[in-house]
């Protein structure tokens, strides 16, 4: 029985079985071009990091500045060091730091203040990396 | 027309299989968090290299442990592309499930590294599933019939199965830089030795029995011997595929590659019991 139904299917090949195979040779072919695409032509330039604030949430334990991270350039950078200075009649630093920033991508995160950080210059920017291996 | 919807019934089945292998197998990796951070800082060449190279070695898994009983050339590459097919899939559904690709653009470098990276060892799972779960694989008979080749390429594949899960890992280098000369000489030894033990004296079921007749020193020459020395490459491979090469004095990658060949030759020497 076994070896019947075994027979059958080695001699013609059941479409479920091209489509699967079909399927697998789409996402291999994709990945592998995706991949050696930006090998060849990806952009070759160091990360260039912007950091904007989105949105600012006062708590009791302080005002939570949620902050995103965007690398503009062609690497990855880890360990990404970003600094908020908030100028003003007492002026404060917050800092955080990102572990994987990809290129053209973008990561979140916070930085907490005393004061409101929606009232004074703020000044956001990312102040280190070290290479993403 | 009865027979064709059986066959897919059939085939669909070992689909599932093959789904609930990759699982099995790959879960370590996927829950692993250096995979997702080398998935988008890899080297691109190299993850191209580790790409490509991955169809071959699952074609010929594919004949030695496909999850249809098959042996024609263009069922084991229908196979492999499939269980390839499977590896992504699940790479990216368990994955997007763990949140690990939340704030990377759909079609991103960074998406698709991290699933691709993941999908090879997922895809070699899918393979084994079909000999480990299903209720029918190729016999014995089929076995016997790898030749030395045969049997180097399935060390090569048992180690790289092996030594995956652990080589993306940070522990490897701090391993590496925590052991001296002499300790480095010892789990050298020591990987040797088990090697030999694993494939020709516990006597595990699928380990062949016949290549004990040369004595000693001839399975030793023949078989131990090459068995760390694919160990060794495919560990050496794999830390150059992970960038964890670049830059390192040679004699740390040295204890590197015998680090990551322990894990390696305990997978070189078990092959034949998964594979």
């Amino acid at each position: 029985m076994a070896r019947a139904k075994s027979k059958a299917s080695t001699d013609d090949i059941p479409p479920l079985e091209w489509a699967a195979a079909g399927v697998g040779l789409c996402l291999a072919a994709t990945a592998i071009g995706l991949t050696a695409w930006d090998a060849a032509f990806g952009v070759d330039s160091p990360p260039a990091i912007e950091v904007r604030l989105t949105k600012v949430t006062p708590t009791p334990y302080g005002y939570v500045a949620q902050i995103e991270a965007f690398n503009h350039g062609g690497a990855p950078a880890a360990q990404v060091a970003v600094e908020g200075v908030l100028a003003g009649a007492e002026p404060e630093t917050a800092s955080a730091t990102f572990d994987y920033i990809p290129e053209q991508s973008r990561a979140e995160g916070g930085l907490i203040f005393e004061h409101d950080p929606r009232a004074g210059p703020l000044k956001l920017r990312a102040k280190g990396f070290i290479e993403a291996s | 027309m009865n027979a064709a919807r059986d066959a897919n019934l059939d085939y669909g089945a070992a689909l599932a299989r093959a789904f609930g292998g990759a699982l099995l197998f790959s879960f370590p990796l996927l829950m692993t968090m250096e995979m997702w951070s080398l998935g988008m800082t890899v080297d691109r060449w190299r993850l191209v290299i580790f790409l490509v190279l991955t169809i071959p070695m699952l074609i010929g898994l594919s004949y030695y442990a496909g999850f249809e009983s098959t042996f024609r050339l263009k069922d084991e590459v229908l196979d492999a592309l499939a269980a390839f097919g499977v590896g992504f899939l699940l790479s990216a559904a368990l994955l997007g499930m763990f949140g690990v690709l939340r704030g990377d653009g759909v079609g991103s470098q960074a998406v698709w590294g991290k699933i691709s990276l993941c999908a090879a060892p997922a895809a070699i799972g899918a393979l084994l599933a079909g000999k480990q779960l299903g209720e029918r694989g190729p016999g014995r008979g089929e076995k016997a019939r790898a030749g030395a080749v045969g049997e180097l390429f399935l060390m090569a594949v048992g180690a790289t199965f092996l030594a995956f899960n652990v080589a993306p890992t940070e522990e490897m280098i701090l391993i590496a830089y925590q052991m001296g000369p002499l300790q480095t000489l010892l789990l050298m030894t020591a990987s040797i030795v088990l090697l030999h033990l694993y494939v020709y004296r516990l006597g595990f079921p699928g380990e062949t029995k016949r290549r004990e007749a040369g004595g000693f020193r001839r399975t030793f020459v023949a078989f131990t011997a090459p068995g760390y020395g694919v160990a060794l490459m495919v560990s050496l491979y794999m830390l150059w595929t992970f960038g964890r090469t670049d830059g390192v004095a040679p004699h740390e990658v040295a204890t590197m590659t015998i680090v990551l060949g322990f894990p390696a030759a305990l997978g070189a020497a078990t092959a034949r019991l998964v594979v």
